[in-house]
């Protein structure tokens, strides 16, 4: 990263500074030191991995939650927002991830609940394009773009210095998306400033004037997107996710004959699966990777016997399958970790507990305990060399060691089908290498995996083959040996194949 | 986006969202007036004199079912409301006994602000300590009430006639015009309920009970709002005390009835619509649902059947309309 | 009270992580501190009253703390699901209730009986709450009013007659051995709470209603049905209620409807007390057996000071209040 340069020799006095910004939840990092500079009159990118910290810090710019370290200066003078009223009183509006309007009141209620006068906010849907809004309806029935645009608009009327837009394109199509471009060029052009997380490089590119990079909680570059394009983009935000795996991954043979362990056909689940067809064999680890918000959770769901399907058929080891809790899944032998380990941890209990909850999900072990429990879970924290310093409560251990224990409660019961929803999130490297190498021994075992993951570096290292989805389908197949990213993403976004 | 752009002016349209959105409370309200007409036809005579009674009688109940609502609302549970009302009965009636109108009248404003501060400090406990809401007000319930016993070890106190006369329409607490009832349970429901839906104050109890963290978020101060829910409620369950002083001319500090008062708004509250979740429904529907509690005695009664099975009837709708709702959600949950 | 909310790591305001070594010393051995509590309160009571310090004295706390710490601990297991059960007196009186007027038939068909509608009540329970996901809360306190009802109409029908308990009965609840030293019913809260004890730590249901109380969606995820769990927790609280009831009647000798109503409150403050959650998945039994012999010993100074039921109340519902406060900050404070 040594071309890069900082922003931080930058003669333009800033409009906002944050310097050597920390947070931490528990034992969990978020972030280490982050800095950020915007000038006034600019749009600011803030970019990074998913878990690199964008978020944390977006919530510490806003006063929902409280940096444990650094400082954050506005207009010259510092600030320590402790409310997000505090942060608009002082000139920052955000828009986070999720909208913040109340689901079981009118629009109109909710333009009300803020301390700003309801007309400003609805002279500023007007120009958004939505003057002919129901101010009547009742905002849990509200579909989601319109919800973006509300918070958007709200944000606006506190009329502010700096306007944080978390991921508000995320949820936006292309036309709405566009309204929000003007708005922010709008800013821009009265001298305002506009912090705007993203996924999509192409809006970056579009309509950044900077981008600053976080990774693994770390300021590690301000650029100017125009230089250099997509590619030093990328390259500051991946950094070397995976350099430390040992063993080169295409290494492994799997024997085709080897039997299906799950197949899906044709599943369609509401809007969210629209046809989805795959199979994993046993001694598989089959890759998926998809944007945010493709149908991949409603899928693993599925899968898991948390959720139902309404069409398609889905067969486990020969047999049609149609799960009616996760406990019919499971006894057919197909296991979930879930995408948030707190989904898979008993928080208060022991880490040896927790490891042994699966063992007894059935009337007839509630009367007295497995027998080879000790050797069992002994067994698996050997295996998983999970900490046990802090196993009184699992909450006390670490966000590694946490994962561990998620997928280490399916070994101390058995399973043949594993299913794992980004795994390896936020997780530091030396972990996440013992989860890549339990996973390729466990299929070596015979287990099928159906590995979802947000990294597609991980994919090449992890998987044998792999899928991508879009929009509820799987759009693309190939070896995962040879699976560049960059084909990965195209199919991800939508694009036909580029090989 | 064209479902949510409604053009004004559809009438149909917007008569319907006001029915799927108040359908509840409206079919609370067609039922009790379908249950004191039903109760007109069951005895021989049904007069003023009945309305009267009916109306002066669920006035404790309706009041003790708004205290609860607006606890609900913002996303809590006072089940400490039956032992304010026990105590602000036994200190109202102890200090009343004797003394002229005016008097009264300073005792009740000096028994509601002192019911207020006190619960509003409740609710100031629950929101610094975390401790369940539960776990505080089932505390609260015997600690209130307790104080009650100490202020009054056995039944006694008095009050003035003009203070019979606000909540009963007659100094001997007995008569026929049922008017002076009816204002008196109009005028705090009118306001409690405008106050909520309209006001940036109310409607942040809403906001807190329905979502707090994007309550939070959009800048919403949700322990000052819960704070105040506390505050109200035990403002309304004092009022419901001093009723049962303008009734019966008597102070009753009895467990039991503290109990009973707790149980019955937290029945009103549900069946009034209000979702124990927090944020959803009105106070208006939970007030019908607490004359309905209470109007069903005399009409069973009529009937001539035992006052307990009246008590088991009103468990079982409880019940049944709490477990429909379980089953409902649990299938939107599934399959949504 | 909401059944399947998952505990969130990012909590909206944060403070910097307080670490007292004492605190850390209460969370870690709760028994350690309840059971200097305990000591001092008995000091405390003997020093109001020198005859309490006396074999006889601890006779009568034991006497009252038994059928407590029975009816406790059907609450404490409900707490621990995330549950809690306001009918255990109701239900506790019912069974009782059931078993005097039976009583003349015979002391174990009566019994039997007596137990039979406690674990039917508490089935209901569960039923409603694990099955259509009606509130605890709700679904308890409904079904304390049910059998409020009920009873109150067939005591004057269908169990009218006797009302007083059969000799045997009133020994088991009343009664004591070893030259009238220890009461009988110390030695059923023994067996009860043996079973609670290892049944928590060593079988498969005891890890169950940890899980389903501390996570309910990891629990679901591990392939639980929490409705079945739920379902024989809140049997087996109706159970101990019963069983706690039948201790009562046979202490004071004959049934009436107000025969547990004092029992409420202490039940759910004996478990608070000893630790266990209201938001489930944390708590031992160990912890409710001190919280019923510390408001017991409580109760027996307070009725040395000729304090009547509605300083019990206050000062009841004051250590409820004072000692959630205590364990939620110790419990933050990590």
């Amino acid at each position: 990263m040594a071309a890069v340069t900082t922003a931080r020799s930058d003669a333009l006095p800033a409009l906002l500074t944050a310097s050597e910004v920390a947070k931490s939840f528990g034992t969990v990092v978020a972030l280490r030191s982050a800095d950020l500079a915007v000038r006034p009159g600019e749009i600011h990118a803030l970019l990074g991995a998913n878990g690199a910290g964008k978020s944390t810090l977006v919530k510490i710019l806003a006063g929902v939650i409280p940096a444990d370290a650094g400082t954050i200066h506005l207009n010259g003078a510092r600030i320590h927002p402790r409310r997000p009223a505090d942060a608009t009183a002082a000139g920052v509006a955000t828009v986070f991830q999720d909208p913040a309007l109340i689901p079981d009141l009118t629009i109109d209620r909710n333009l009300r609940l803020i301390a700003v006068d309801p007309g400003r906010i609805r002279s500023w849907l007007d120009r958004l394009g939505l003057g002919d809004l129901d101010f009547d309806a009742m905002v849990r029935d509200v579909p989601l773009p319109i919800l973006r645009l509300l918070d958007l608009a709200r944000a606006l009327a506190h009329d502010p210095h700096l306007l944080v837009l978390d991921e508000i394109t995320a949820a936006l199509p292309a036309d709405l998306a566009e309204r929000v471009f003007e708005v922010m060029a709008e800013q821009r052009d009265r001298g305002r400033s506009v912090l705007f997380i993203t996924h999509r490089l192409a809006e970056v590119l579009r309509v950044c004037d900077r981008a600053t990079i976080l990774r693994d909680g770390r300021h590690v570059a301000t650029l100017t997107p125009g230089e250099g394009g997509e590619a030093r983009l990328v390259e500051a935000m991946l950094g070397e996710v995976a350099a430390a795996v040992t063993e080169p991954p295409t290494t492994r043979e799997r024997p085709p004959e080897a039997p299906v362990a799950l197949e899906a056909r044709a599943l369609t689940s509401r809007d969210y699966l629209k046809g989805v067809s795959f199979e994993v064999r046993a001694g598989e680890i089959l890759g998926l990777v998809a944007l945010e918000g493709q149908g991949q959770d409603r899928l693993f769901d599925v899968l898991a016997g948390d959720r139902p399907f309404d069409g398609g058929e889905l067969v486990v080891g020969g047999r049609p399958l149609r799960p009616r809790s996760p406990f019919d899944a499971i006894r057919s032998g197909v296991v979930l970790v879930p995408a948030d380990r707190l989904h898979a941890l008993l928080p208060q209990r022991s880490v040896r507990e927790n490891l042994a909850s699966t063992l007894y999900n059935r009337i007839g072990r509630w009367f007295s305990l497995v027998r080879d429990e000790d050797e069992r879970v002994s067994g698996v924290i050997e295996r998983l060399t999970i900490d046990t310093r802090a196993q009184r409560q699992a909450r006390r251990l670490s966000g590694g060691n946490q994962q561990k224990v998620a997928v280490g409660r399916w070994l101390a019961a058995g399973f043949r089908t594993l299913l794992c929803f980004d795994p390896t999130r936020g997780i530091d490297i030396h972990t996440k290498d013992q989860i890549y190498a339990l996973l390729r021994e466990l299929a070596a075992d015979g287990a099928a995996i159906l590995y979802y993951t947000s990294e597609l570096a991980e994919v090449p290292v992890v998987c044998d083959r792999v899928l991508v989805m879009y929009d509820g389908r799987i759009v693309h197949e190939q070896p995962a040996a040879a699976a560049e990213e960059r084909v990965l993403l195209g199919a991800a976004h939508g694009l036909e194949a580029a090989s | 986006m064209t479902a949510v752009a409604v053009p004004s002016g559809q009438a149909a349209i917007r008569w319907r969202r006001w029915l799927v959105r108040h359908g509840w409370t409206v079919g609370v309200w067609v039922l009790l007036v379908g249950l004191i007409a039903w109760y007109s036809t069951l005895i021989p005579r049904f007069g003023n004199f009945t309305m009267a009674s009916i109306a002066k009688n669920s006035l404790p109940t309706a009041y003790l079912a708004i205290a609860q609502a607006v606890v609900v609302i913002a996303g809590g549970l006072d089940l400490g409301v039956g032992g304010m009302m026990v105590l602000a009965n036994a200190t109202s009636a102890l200090l009343m006994e004797g003394e002229g109108f005016g008097m009264t009248l300073l005792i009740a404003a000096a028994v509601i602000g002192g019911a207020a501060l006190a619960n509003g400090i409740v609710g100031w406990v629950i929101v610094t300590s975390r401790v369940p809401d539960i776990v505080v007000t089932l505390a609260t319930l015997f600690i209130f009430s307790g104080i009650g016993l100490m202020v009054l070890p056995s039944p006694g106190g008095g009050t003035s006639g003009g203070f019979r006369r606000i909540f009963t329409g007659s100094s001997s607490g007995v008569g026929t015009n049922y008017w002076p009832s009816l204002v008196a349970l109009a005028v705090p429901l009118a306001l409690v309920a405008a106050w909520l839906a309209r006001s940036r104050r109310g409607l942040s109890l809403y906001a807190a009970g329905s979502h707090p963290i994007a309550a939070y978020l959009s800048g919403v101060d949700t322990r000052r709002a819960k704070i105040t829910a506390y505050a109200i409620s035990g403002a309304l369950a004092a009022l419901a005390g001093l009723a049962v002083t303008a009734i019966t001319a008597n102070g009753d500090a009895r467990f039991n009835n503290a109990a009973n008062g707790t149980l019955n708004s937290v029945a009103a509250v549900v069946l009034g619509g209000i979702a124990l979740t927090g944020g959803v429904g009105s106070v208006i529907g939970a007030v019908a649902a607490g004359v309905i509690l209470f109007v069903l005695n005399p009409i069973l009664t009529a009937l001539g059947i035992n006052p307990n099975t009246s008590q088991v009837i009103q468990g079982l709708v409880i019940v049944g309309v709490m477990a429909m709702a379980g089953l409902l959600e649990l299938r939107r949950r599934r399959t949504e | 009270m909401t059944t399947d909310t998952v505990p969130t790591a990012v909590a909206l305001e944060e403070g910097p992580p307080v670490r007292s070594a004492w605190m850390r010393f209460v969370s870690d051995r709760p028994l350690v501190v309840l059971s200097i509590v305990l000591v001092v309160l008995v000091l405390v009571t003997g020093a109001i009253e020198p005859n309490y310090l006396s074999l006889r004295g601890l006779r009568n706390t034991l006497l009252l703390a038994a059928p407590l710490g029975v009816m406790a601990a059907g609450q404490t297991l409900l707490m621990l699901t995330r549950g809690i059960d306001l009918s255990v007196a109701m239900v506790a009186t019912a069974a009782a209730y059931v078993t005097g007027n039976r009583s003349p038939s015979g002391a174990a068909i009566a019994i039997v009986l007596g137990l039979v509608v406690g674990a039917l009540a508490g089935a209901a329970n569960g039923v409603g709450v694990g099955i259509f996901r009606v509130n605890p809360l709700i679904m308890t306190l409904a079904m304390a009013g049910i059998l409020l009802g009920l009873f109150t109409q067939w005591a004057q029908t269908i169990l009218q007659g006797s009302t007083s308990v059969a000799p045997f009965i009133r020994t088991l609840g009343g009664g004591s051995f070893f030259d009238n030293r220890i009461p009988w019913n110390v030695l059923v809260w023994a067996g009860v709470a043996f079973v609670v004890i290892w049944g928590l730590r060593a079988t498969g249901l005891g890890r169950m209603l940890y899980a389903v109380g501390d996570n309910p969606v990891a629990a679901r995820l591990a392939g639980v049905r929490s409705w079945q769990v739920l379902l024989v927790a809140y049997t087996i609280s109706g159970l101990f209620a019963a069983v706690g009831g039948i201790l009562l009647a046979g202490q004071a000798g004959a049934v009436d409807l107000r025969l547990a109503q004092n029992f409420l409150l202490p039940s759910v403050a004996a478990a608070v007390i000893g630790g266990t959650s209201i938001f489930g998945g944390v708590g031992t039994y160990s912890g409710t057996i001190f919280g019923a012999l510390i408001l017991s010993v409580l109760n027996s100074m307070l009725t040395f000071l000729d304090a009547g039921q509605a300083v019990k109340q206050v000062v009841y519902g004051s250590i409820v209040l004072v000692l959630a406060w205590f364990y939620a900050a110790v419990t933050r404070a990590e």
